[in-house]
């Protein structure tokens, strides 16, 4: 009973968090079409945020003239993809109390690096694709060392050491897909296309980009459940994010597992940027920083680094992401209006004390029927 | 072409634009000590400096006076700094996460913002004018003295500021009771909040001050720096700035010093990239500021470590 009032007060808190954030957006919305140079007027402005605001929240599913959106649900799957592993590697380093902001570069290093083993091995099919998947995540791994060995051995930020090292990944990606690997042939910056033996195919050829990536995805998630909650390393690293020291006193080797979340965060990453480029691309072309390894943080947050959560949160955010997506094409509001949103979960979602009153109230309510409870017990 | 290289560091003009380059980082790394002092980590500056650049960019548009954009500037990281306080001392947010919501707002929000101000997309190449930008001042006498004169004259308003603020993050940190306050909530809450300071006020205040820090950094980026304000402008200087704090050892001076050590890493960046026979090399030569904040971050970490562990075998042979 007890149990069952406090989960239905998460599942209410987490819902009014993410209404006030569609809130917020909404506003923002409205104040893009109040402010616009043609001048609507103010019945104009409502009616243009009712339409946007159905495309951002219906759009992705449902076509206009109703019926529902076969193909866009395989888009979201497909989209899905690489934010379920960098929210996974999210978990895994902030249920260490890792603030390793990195995935961000990992998932561009692991694209780049199997894109090139895609590239420059000869491989037979099937094999090739696995092949350069397991390099760029070991790659990724390594590269994580970094700040994990910095913050072990010698106490410096993983988190400013992590967010320089985006930046270094970016340019150095930058550095020989512009010059060793450039296929020069191109009109843009580009490397040469895979070979088709490192292709990852779609599950449904049908233009979705909906590959097996998205079974290896969900493939993980529940090995990296199993791991948290089922293996003596993953409790190491839930007791460590709880307590370092109470970890410590109790014999736990702090440094050890401390490396292994940043590895293990580093690794899931790189592999979901690896398996993003073999599936979606035929070559690499990122010029920029792919911005999923900050969609993974949000999803950490709204998974409370539980990873069975992340498809759900992976979902949440990919539907939210091909509405604002539609809402900029359509109707002139930009996409970016995805940004504000996230933002405003963030800060919701992770408060603590929000409608901590509400809360209050419940525990006393529960108290009290615990109590009554035992009066009538020992009537009886 | 080292000696290309040496030619071109060794003049007035490479001097000049250390000092141009660290001003930003200064004001940042400045807001940083403040915020740490009071025990607040802000890891928001980044998104800080992007949001009041954008804004005091187009106040100083709109009122087409560059002082009232500069004070646009500050209030709105005031009131970013007073919005992240809110979430992390009453709602009990992380401050981490609040950090990075006001980048992520920083980052997407302010393309947003932009088109919603002005219908433009990306950057505000068109709006600026010379009396929008912030002025600079040439100071007599000196600027006839070479070399000394590309340290101290020919600068921007706000690089005096940045410089003055040194002095007086000081000044507030160590001459006040405010000062006090906050090195004491930062050195041990409890204690603090025993007799009798009010601990969350005094956080409310520093990450108050921390943001109006970090919008003067923000206006000096757009409104002097780059001369418009575009979507990639500030380029993790917030994030270096954080760097900056912990090497400074958390001091005005010591981050002072090691924005300097950045500015020049950044002012060497931008020279090598202007070489010819480099040009190939253009993007590696970029993430030198970055390289080097990482390595001045180890080299801090390695020394504190080295001193600590002195310390305990000291204590031990005691």
């Amino acid at each position: 009973m007890k149990d069952k009032r406090m989960t239905m007060f998460n599942f209410v808190r987490g819902a009014a968090a993410i209404l006030i954030s569609l809130a917020v957006g909404t506003v923002f919305i409205f104040l893009t079409f109040l402010l616009a140079e043609k001048h609507y007027t103010f019945g104009q402005c409502l009616k243009n945020t009712g339409e946007a605001l159905r495309y951002m929240l219906v759009g992705p599913l449902f076509k206009k003239v109703g019926g529902f959106n076969t193909m866009g649900l395989f888009q979201i799957l497909a989209a899905m993809i690489p934010i379920t592993f960098t929210g996974l590697a999210t978990c895994v380093m902030f249920s260490a109390n890792q603030f390793n902001l990195a995935g961000e570069g990992s998932v561009m290093a692991g694209g780049f690096v199997a894109a090139l083993c895609g590239i420059y091995l000869n491989m037979n099919t099937g094999l090739h694709a696995v092949v350069c998947v397991l390099i760029a995540t070991l790659v990724c791994g390594l590269i994580l060392l970094i700040p994990a060995l910095l913050k072990v051995k010698l106490g410096a930020s993983e988190m400013v050491t992590s967010l320089m090292l985006n930046y270094i990944i970016q340019y150095v990606v930058l550095h020989f897909l512009n010059g060793t690997f450039a296929d020069r042939s191109k009109g843009s910056t580009q490397t040469f296309p895979f070979q088709a033996t490192a292709k990852i195919g779609e599950i449904i050829p049908n233009g979705s980009k909906l590959t097996w990536g998205f079974v290896i995805a969900m493939g993980f998630v529940v090995l990296t459940a199993l791991f948290m909650y089922r293996t003596r390393w993953g409790y190491a690293i839930r007791m460590i994010g709880a307590n370092q020291s109470f970890a410590k006193y109790s014999g736990m080797k702090v440094g050890g597992v401390i490396v292994l979340s940043q590895v293990l965060g580093g690794m899931l990453a790189g592999m979901g940027g690896s398996i993003e480029v073999l599936g979606r691309f035929n070559t690499f072309l990122w010029k920029e920083l792919p911005g999923y390894g900050w969609t993974g943080v949000t999803i950490a947050i709204l998974a409370k680094n539980n990873p069975i959560m992340v498809p759900l949160a992976a979902f949440f955010l990919a539907y939210l992401n091909k509405g604002c997506a539609l809402m900029s094409t359509y109707c002139d509001v930009p996409s970016e209006m995805i940004d504000i949103i996230q933002a405003a979960i963030f800060l919701f979602f992770a408060a603590e004390q929000f409608l901590s009153g509400y809360r209050q109230k419940l525990v006393v309510k529960n108290t009290r029927a615990d109590l009554m409870k035992t009066a009538e017990g020992r009537k009886v | 072409m080292f000696s290309q290289l040496m030619s071109m560091v060794l003049t007035e003009d490479f001097l000049f634009s250390i000092i141009r380059i660290t001003a930003p980082i200064l004001f940042a790394a400045l807001g940083a000590v403040v915020a740490e002092k009071a025990g607040v980590t802000n890891i928001g500056l980044e998104g800080t400096m992007m949001i009041s650049a954008l804004l005091g960019m187009l106040v100083s548009y709109w009122t087409q006076s560059w002082v009232i954009g500069v004070l646009a500037a500050i209030v709105v990281g005031i009131l970013l700094g007073l919005m992240m306080g809110f979430f992390y001392l009453k709602l009990k947010t992380d401050i981490i996460l609040a950090g990075i919501a006001v980048n992520m707002l920083g980052g997407g929000g302010t393309i947003f913002l932009l088109y919603m101000f002005t219908g433009m997309r990306g950057n505000t190449g068109a709006l600026s004018s010379a009396n929008i930008l912030i002025p600079t001042i040439n100071i007599p006498l000196i600027d006839r003295i070479p070399v000394v004169r590309s340290l101290l004259s020919g600068h921007s308003v706000l690089t005096y500021v940045a410089f003055l603020c040194v002095l007086l993050v000081w000044i507030l940190l160590y001459r006040t009771s405010l000062g006090l306050n906050i090195r004491a909530v930062g050195e041990n809450d409890h204690a603090a909040s025993s007799v009798g300071v009010s601990v969350n006020r005094i956080r409310y205040i520093a990450i108050g001050i921390s943001g109006a820090l970090a919008g003067l950094g923000g206006a000096f980026m757009s409104m002097y720096y780059s001369q418009g304000w575009n979507s990639g402008m500030v380029a993790g200087r917030g994030f270096i700035a954080l760097a900056a704090q912990a090497m400074g050892r958390g001091e005005p001076v010591g981050a002072m010093l090691s924005s300097l050590l950045f500015g020049l890493a950044q002012a060497l960046k931008n020279k090598i990239t202007g070489l010819s026979g480099l040009s190939s090399y253009n993007y590696l030569v970029a993430s030198i500021p970055y390289i080097v904040t990482v390595i001045g971050l180890v080299i801090y970490a390695a020394s504190t470590m080295k001193k600590v562990k002195k310390r305990q075998t000291k204590a031990e042979e005691k």
